[in-house]
């Protein structure tokens, strides 16, 4: 197979169009800085919910902990600027060296069980990081850690505008659908399918599969705890809230929504997710009403998400495997 | 020996006395998740359900006792509505869809409660005062009722699911659905009463609890997820196993608040499960192969 036609396995231009075409989506006049704000949202958990699709779409592990990575990482970056240390750099390294260590203990243990098991087990211990954090006055308590400065990258160019901000949160998210894309496509993702498929087989068939299910782990861990550490460029503040286990099941139904395996579907769905709070909690104060009999419909009737829908109208099957 | 009657003595007590409220709360988890698969995210929601409808019934008719029969009634009809048509659609699903369809469900009651009884805290004033002497100490009316109340309910349920046929078709449906099915059994029915009777138990569990807790919209998430622990525990499906799981939580919970705040003790009680989980990685009585 040529190069050029393996880069298209990877990439779909479709992709490129949709990642080409936001990057000038601050030019349309109607984009104030709330709106910038809100595309940051919309594309960070996107980005999250994407990685959250590593584990539950690819893999068949539902994580009911990703907001301790995404919290942690918040954390991990607000203390380095809180400390005057303004690298966004630095800020990601730290937040790697934390995430990584957390999610190296939460993987050992968790990927050990499969199911249920798995599931209880990420979200318990993303409880203990929720409560060691919003009762350790060190770190702000229930408050946490509010007005750190903006990072900066390159010398003094600091992330200090919604606009800035917006285009460093695209970059990433560009960046992470590649590595997940790479991922996902390569050897490694297909015995992640073979495992999600049955997992006893691919054991027979040699794989270690535990040590496959924790790299997987990891790697979604990163990648959302990476996502953390820029929130705090983006709100000046990193809370305890962010890791509530709640948090973690809107990841799951940002997946839902969007489609499991299918990696775009995800981000479409985080998008969509923070569109929909937004837009329905500025004309009613039930707004969680309508996003939980969202997630009911979505479940019941169109278990594809919303990339799913072109099939429900005869469209094109979405591939769900890689 | 003051120390002992003091302090020890009634924090024992307060352990058993949440011990068994929290075993009928995990009991109803763990029978719906040997039958759907399903680890009920909303079961936290029918408990709050519960302590709401026992203060809509008690402001109607004044009897705490009218409450404590009405309201998981009312909430066992509401489990049952729910089963029928979000859980049943997804019997021959991934469990996964279960899961995340139970957890947009606690979305729904938890807003709908806080749309209905506002976001205050409340309390219901138990139904009899006043405080009994015991073993050199005196300790609430209210919390032995309790006590007396779980462990009949406990013994109770117990009773129905060795003593019965209707306890005994239960069991069989977790041990195999299927072939229960083939024997002419309706199993879905069997489904859909069993939601039902967990979500009364939750419900109930609520009631008991709230004059000695408070009732918010939000009362239920922090149980359910002690809940989830006394189920991982005991070990998933084990019904025997939830109830001293249970009760081993609820001892360690009441006994560490008297060294730790109560920060340290959430930890503890992770950190408890975490290390039980790697020594005994299915937990009390779980079975190798269920569930997994």
């Amino acid at each position: 197979m040529s190069s050029a036609l393996s880069a298209r396995a990877v990439i779909a231009p479709r992709a490129l169009i949709v990642w080409f075409s936001l990057l000038l989506l601050p030019a349309l006049p109607f984009m104030s800085k709330f709106y910038l704000l809100l595309a940051f949202d919309a594309l960070l958990f996107g980005t999250v919910a994407m990685a959250l699709d590593l584990l539950m779409g690819y893999t068949g592990l539902v994580s009911f902990g990703h907001a301790a990575f995404f919290g942690l990482g918040a954390y991990a970056s607000a203390i380095v600027l809180e400390r005057g240390i303004v690298s966004l750099w630095a800020c990601l390294a730290f937040a790697v060296l934390v995430v990584g260590l957390y999610a190296l203990v939460v993987s050992f243990f968790a990927t050990a069980r499969r199911g249920i098991y798995f599931a209880l087990l990420t979200l318990i211990f993303a409880e203990v990081v929720y409560t060691f954090f919003r009762y350790t006055q060190t770190f702000g308590g229930s408050d946490g850690i509010q007005g750190v400065p903006s990072p900066r990258v390159l010398g003094e160019f600091a992330i200090d505008t919604p606009l800035r901000n917006y285009y460093l949160v695209l970059v990433y998210l560009g960046l992470a659908y590649l590595a997940c894309r790479v991922l996902v496509t390569s050897h490694f993702g297909r015995v992640l399918v073979a495992i999600r498929e049955n997992e006893d087989r691919a054991r027979f068939l040699g794989y270690n599969v535990q040590r496959y299910k924790m790299a997987v782990c990891m790697i979604s861990a990163l990648v959302t705890g990476l996502g953390g550490a820029l929130y705090p460029g983006r709100s000046a503040f990193a809370t305890p809230d962010l890791m509530l286990w709640t948090v973690s099941g809107e990841f799951i139904i940002m997946v839902m929504i969007g489609g499991l395996g299918t990696l775009a579907g995800p981000v479409v769905g985080g998008a969509f997710f923070v569109l929909l709070q937004e837009k329905v909690s500025s004309y009613v104060d039930w707004y969680f009403i309508v996003i939980g009999l969202v997630l009911i419909l979505i479940v019941l009737f169109m278990p594809r998400g919303l990339l799913g829908i072109r099939e429900l109208l005869g469209g094109r099957r979405w591939r769900t495997t890689a | 020996m003051d120390y002992l009657v003091a302090v020890l003595l009634p924090q024992l007590l307060h352990g058993l006395v949440f011990g068994a409220a929290l075993g009928l709360l995990a009991l109803g988890l763990t029978v719906v998740f040997g039958l759907l698969g399903v680890m009920n995210f909303a079961h936290g929601e029918l408990y709050m359900l519960g302590a709401y409808a026992g203060i809509a019934v008690i402001g109607a008719t004044h009897s705490f006792w009218i409450a404590l029969v009405v309201a998981p009634l009312a909430v066992g009809a509401v489990g049952a509505v729910t089963e029928v048509t979000t859980l049943r659609p997804l019997y021959r699903r991934e469990p996964l869809y279960g899961l995340i369809l139970t957890f947009g469900l606690a979305l729904v009651f938890r807003e709908g409660a806080r749309q209905i009884w506002g976001g205050d805290m409340r309390r219901i004033a138990p139904p009899f005062t006043g405080s009994t002497p015991l073993l050199g100490m005196t300790y609430p009316n209210y919390r032995l009722f309790l006590l007396a109340a779980s462990s009949l309910l406990l013994l109770a349920i117990w009773l129905f699911f060795t003593k019965t046929r209707a306890g005994i078709l239960v069991r069989a449906a977790v041990q195999d659905a299927e072939m229960l099915d083939g024997l002419g059994v309706n199993v879905p029915r069997v489904f859909t009463l069993t939601f039902a009777g967990s979500a009364a138990l939750a419900a109930l569990a609520g009631l008991l609890l709230a004059p000695v807790f408070t009732v918010y919209p939000q009362m239920g998430v922090e149980m359910i997820l002690l809940a989830f622990i006394v189920v991982i525990l005991g070990g998933m499906g084990s019904m025997g196993g939830s109830v001293i799981a249970a009760f081993v939580i609820g001892l360690a919970q009441s006994l560490l608040t008297l060294w730790m705040n109560p920060q340290r003790v959430a930890i503890a009680i992770f950190a408890i499960m975490i290390v039980i989980l790697i020594l005994r990685p299915r937990g009390f009585f779980g079975r190798e192969g269920v569930l997994e």
